[in-house]
Formats: C-alpha cells, sequence, structure tokens
C-alpha cells in the first residue's frame, strides 16, 4: 500500500474564469521537507489554503493519513496534527506576544469552554507557551503587543503560533516573506532544527531559491497552476523546462 | 531564563477597586442625606428628600450599566457589530411585563421566565452569526429588533404590551416596591450590576474570553488556531442577552411604565454610546459611561431645559474628539492630546490642522 502522509489528488480550483491550481497532486512523505515553488501567481498560496481547509477546493481531494480531510474546516486542521502559518503576517494585534502564543496553545486543549477560571491558573498551557516563546527567541518581548514587534520578529511569532500546539504537518508559507536578508537565515536555521529533529513534515513554501535548494527532501516546481516538475533539490536544478519556464519568469517580474 | 507569564494579583489588588466604589455607593444616600438635613433613618425609611430622589436616578444609572455593559461584551470585547442590542434589553422588560400582569406569575417564576425568553433571544440572533458578518450582521440583527419595535408597538397586541403607550401596571411585589422600599431597590439593582460586572471580568480574564478578544482581533486566525469562532460568538450574545434581560426585567420593576422606545434604534444607539463614552471593550468603562450619559442628559435638561439636547450632543462630540478610546481607555492609557482633539474639531468644520501629528 503506498499512501503518502500527505497527499492531494487532482486537486482543482477555480475563482470565476481563472484556474488557480489546475490538477495538482503531490504525495508529501512522512518527516520530509517538501518545498513548493513557482513564480508569483503561480497557485501556491492557494494550494495552500486547499491543504489546510481555508479553501475548499472545486474538485480533487485531499488526504492525510490516508483519511479524506478535504472538507475538513480550517479550525479542524490542527486538531488533527496540521498547523499552518502565513505569508502575510497574521496575528493578534493588540494582545501580546505571549497571550498570541498562550492561545495558540489553548486552542489544542481541552479548557476552552472554561469561563471564569483565570487563564494563569493554567500551569501546563503558560509552561508550553514560555517553551515556545524560548524556541523562537522572544522571550524577551513576551510583554510587548504583537503590532508592535519588527517585521522580522512577527515572522518569528508566526511561527511560534504554529508550533505552539506541536503539529506533527507545519505548512509554512513563505517564512521569511518580507524579512531583511540578513534576518532569513536565523529562521532558516531555526526551521532546519525543527526538521533535524526528525519528528515533523515540513512543506515550504518559499521564493528564495538557495534556501529550498540547501534545504529540501524534494521540490515540487508549480507554474501557472499545474505542476511543472518534481523531484530532489538536483533533479530539479537540472531541468531544463524549469530553468526556462519557472527562473526566466522569475527574474522577469523580481528584477524589474 | 527570563520567563513571562502574567502574575496572580494578591485579592486586595484584584478587588480594591470594586470594594472602594461599593462602599461609597452603600454610603452614597446617607451622605446626600446629612447633606440635606435627613437622619440616616429618615433615609433607610424612604422618606420623601434629595436622597431618595437622587437614589432613584442611580438605580436607572445602575440598570443603564447592566444594559451597557452587556453590549461593551459583544462590541467591545468580541467584535461582534450588532444594531439590534436594544432587543436583548427590549425582551427582558416586554416578557416580564406581560408574565406580571397578563399571565399572572409569581415574581420568581417570571424571573426564570426572563432568563428562557433572553436564552430564546439569544438563540435568535444565534441563527444570523454563521450566515452573516460584519456591517451585514449589523444590518439583520437591526432588522430582528425593527420587527420587534413594530411588534410591541401593533395595536392587535395592545392588551398584552399597550401598543404605542407602553406597557403600565405590572404587579410588583410589595417588597421590591421603589417606592416604599427606594433603598432596597437601590441595593438590588447594585448587587445586580456587581455580580455582572465580576463575572464579566472573570470571563475576559478566563480561557473562553481570551478567545472572544482573539474573535474581535482577527477572526480568520482565532479559525486557523483551531477555534470554531461560532460557539463563543454565540457564548457571548448568550452571556449579554441574559444580562440585558436582567436589566429590562429590573427596568420593568420599578419603573411605572415600559415604553416602546426601550425596543427602537434609539435604545441601541444609547448602548453604544454609553460604551463610547466610557471607553470600549474596558467594561469598567460601561459603568462610567451610563452614569455621564444619564447624569448629563438628566441635568442639562434641569438646567437649559430646551436647549439640553443641543448641549448632549455638543458634549458627545467633545468626549469622541477629546478622549477617542472613551473616559476609561484614556486614563489607562493616561494619555489625553488636547492638540490632537482641537485638530480633530477643526478638521470637523472644514478648517485645516494646525500640524499634523
Amino acid at each position: 500500500m503506498s499512501t503518502a502522509f500527505l497527499e492531494t489528488k487532482h486537486l482543482r480550483r477555480e475563482f470565476g474564469a481563472l484556474v488557480a491550481v489546475d490538477d495538482v497532486s503531490v504525495q508529501v512523505a512522512e518527516h520530509s521537507l517538501h518545498s513548493i515553488i513557482g513564480p508569483n501567481g503561480a497557485g501556491k498560496t492557494t494550494f495552500f489554503n486547499l491543504l489546510s481547509g481555508t479553501l475548499a477546493p472545486t474538485s480533487g481531494s485531499v488526504f492525510f493519513r490516508g483519511e479524506d480531510i478535504t472538507s475538513l474546516p480550517v479550525y479542524r486542521t490542527i486538531h488533527r496534527g496540521i498547523g499552518r502559518s502565513y505569508q502575510i503576517t497574521n496575528l493578534f494585534p493588540t494582545l501580546s506576544v505571549f497571550e498570541n502564543v498562550r492561545l495558540a496553545v489553548q486552542a489544542t486543549g481541552r479548557d476552552n469552554f472554561r469561563f471564569l477560571t483565570p487563564v494563569t491558573k493554567f500551569p501546563d498551557v503558560l509552561q508550553r507557551t514560555s517553551e515556545v516563546l524560548e524556541i523562537v527567541g522572544l522571550t524577551d518581548d513576551a510583554a510587548r503587543p504583537a503590532g508592535q514587534l519588527p517585521h522580522g520578529d512577527q515572522r518569528k511569532l508566526e511561527l511560534g503560533m504554529i508550533l505552539a500546539p506541536d503539529p506533527d504537518v507545519l505548512l509554512l508559507d513563505e517564512p521569511t516573506a518580507g524579512m531583511a536578508s540578513n534576518q532569513v537565515p536565523e529562521l532558516m536555521e531555526l526551521i532546519a532544527s525543527i526538521r533535524s529533529q526528525g519528528s515533523k513534515t515540513i512543506v515550504l513554501v518559499e521564493h528564495n531559491m538557495n534556501v529550498v535548494m540547501s534545504v529540501s527532501d524534494r521540490i515540487t516546481v508549480m507554474h501557472q497552476g499545474q505542476v511543472l516538475a518534481e523531484g530532489t533539490p538536483g533533479e530539479i536544478a537540472d531541468d531544463e523546462r524549469v530553468q526556462e519556464a519557472y527562473l526566466g519568469t522569475l527574474y522577469d517580474e523580481e528584477d524589474s | 531564563m527570563t520567563s513571562f507569564a502574567p502574575t496572580r494579583a494578591s485579592l486586595w489588588s484584584r478587588y480594591r477597586l470594586v470594594a472602594v466604589a461599593l462602599i461609597a455607593a452603600v454610603a452614597f444616600p446617607f451622605i446626600v442625606g446629612l447633606l440635606s438635613g435627613q437622619s440616616p433613618a429618615a433615609v433607610l425609611a424612604g422618606e420623601a428628600g434629595n436622597a431618595k430622589f437622587l437614589q432613584g436616578l442611580a438605580i436607572e444609572v445602575f440598570i443603564l450599566a447592566l444594559y451597557a455593559l452587556s453590549y461593551d461584551l459583544v462590541l467591545g470585547v468580541t467584535g461582534l457589530l450588532s444594531f439590534g442590542h436594544a432587543m436583548f434589553f427590549a425582551v427582558g422588560a416586554y416578557a416580564s411585563g406581560i408574565m406580571l400582569k397578563s399571565f399572572g406569575w409569581p415574581f420568581w417564576v417570571t424571573f426564570i421566565g426572563v432568563l428562557v425568553a433572553a436564552v430564546v433571544n439569544a438563540l435568535l440572533f444565534g441563527l444570523v452569526l454563521p450566515r452573516v458578518k460584519g456591517i451585514a450582521f449589523a444590518l439583520v440583527t437591526l432588522g430582528l429588533s425593527s420587527v420587534f419595535f413594530i411588534v410591541v408597538q401593533s395595536s392587535e397586541l395592545a392588551k398584552y404590551t399597550g401598543a404605542d403607550v407602553g406597557l403600565q401596571g405590572a404587579p410588583v411585589p410589595e417588597w421590591i416596591d421603589t417606592n416604599v422600599h427606594r433603598f432596597r431597590v437601590y441595593l438590588i439593582t447594585l448587587a445586580a450590576l456587581t455580580i455582572a460586572y465580576l463575572i464579566y471580568r472573570a470571563i475576559v480574564r478566563a480561557p473562553t474570553g481570551a478567545v472572544l478578544l482573539a474573535n474581535r482581533e482577527n477572526e480568520e486566525r482565532a479559525l486557523s488556531l483551531g477555534y470554531n469562532t461560532f460557539w463563543f460568538k454565540l457564548f457571548a450574545l448568550v452571556v449579554s442577552s441574559l444580562t440585558a434581560g436582567v436589566a429590562g426585567f429590573l427596568w420593568t420593576v420599578q419603573q411605572p411604565i415600559v415604553t416602546p422606545q426601550v425596543a427602537g434604534l434609539g435604545w441601541t444607539v444609547a448602548a453604544l454610546l454609553m460604551i463610547l463614552i466610557g471607553g470600549v471593550g474596558t467594561l469598567t468603562g460601561a459603568i462610567v459611561g451610563a452614569a455621564v450619559f444619564r447624569l448629563l442628559e438628566y441635568y442639562l435638561e434641569r438646567w437649559f431645559g430646551g436647549t439640553a439636547p443641543v448641549l448632549v450632543g455638543a458634549s458627545y462630540i467633545a468626549i469622541v474628539l477629546f478622549l477617542p478610546y472613551g473616559i476609561v481607555g484614556t486614563w489607562r492609557a493616561r494619555t489625553v492630546n488636547r492638540r490632537q482633539g482641537l485638530d480633530r474639531l477643526r478638521r470637523l468644520f472644514g478648517i485645516r490642522a494646525r500640524r499634523s501629528q
């Protein structure tokens, strides 16, 4: 039986006349780091929204551990062990950094409808929150409102919020988006260290080719909503279609 | 390693403000009595005078504060914009009047009946929740409450509601008759407000309240963290409706007449004004706002007669311009920016601001 850990079958999503994701079938192996790359508008974020249940596909399906999770609403996927981060910073801006992470920890617990006991009386949640802040290096900023953090730290917080409930699968949508280039290595090291612990499956959308090539086990290249190529970093680097279609348009668009 | 966690405050520091406010509120009628030459015994006996009158005004403030508090949970904490909030209050007020008068139910049975009606009302609003968001939710709730407004005024139901005249003569037991036992009713409404405030404060500090705040800040993210926000919003509506229903019940108990005004849009706007004045989402602001709202209205009317509405309006504009976070919100931030307020005032009249920033 060749059921992949996380798998999509003929996934398709239309927005009116536009086909944003067109017949995408991808298999992600357990404990691997699988990257999705492609030029702007290739459908990567839409693909992510379909994976995480934020959007429902027009047709096709998503399987996780052999179960069909296609119609699972977004608030259920994390309870199955799939966590998702956002390309655009998506936080609770006036709440403290601590509270942002604490909410992420609380979500998968059983105390959400304890409505008279203060949050300070749940030591396990507080403990885990402090741990996560330590991992992403935001302990000193715990009391600051999340909206006041510098962009790079907001990206770290974003990562912390999906690490908090300790999911099996991390869907990372351009974790380094908008970061100053000197901050990127720090965040990628963090991702690499999570990867090297070996207990997580990571699906990564990334623009930065160097980053993707060095860190990935497998790469899927998307172009105009379709899968253009898939393989190991070496195979992708040598693929002529990729160089032509992806790298060509990438430099056209990115350097303008 | 420094680890940050919200610290648990001591019992005294947690309840200091509430304790001081309570002591002041209980002492208030007697101080007024002494100042106007009435003995404490006379105040207790409910003899006519300044103390009795001001207690009557304070009872209205307490009930309005309860109502404003219930709106703050929905709008200020959960971030749900409802334009039908008056219905939460009016259902309580009318249900208790009808149950007492037309059905002849005993007082406590009526009270339970009001709680049931309030929950049903919240579930009705809850039906709308998953279907519309933001401004559409505001309009649909406005529609719901407008229907209720029309229904209570319809002549077909005049036997129950008193139509456009209002519901009069609901029999209230003697022990809670505000004309006889003014100080007792004063204490009961004060206690209701205090209990509601303490419960609300506990909710906001508890896991459930944290999710309500998260919903206000960024519902999409709350969903992706794994919260089915629907249940949390429904929870807020039910608690709010229960509170406003009790406020309506107390209103009927101590008012000779319940007019359709309490079901109208104006009553929802009143709730909005009270929390804007006090500070949206602060809870204490709802209480401060209710006091300012009612006292401003009353005293400006008394001192200036016909020009009062203009002055009331001007005061509200001044508060919004100079205290954009409300009285409590501004107090917490410890900043009053007079220049920014003046600039906003100038812009209101089309004059360019003196300086940017």
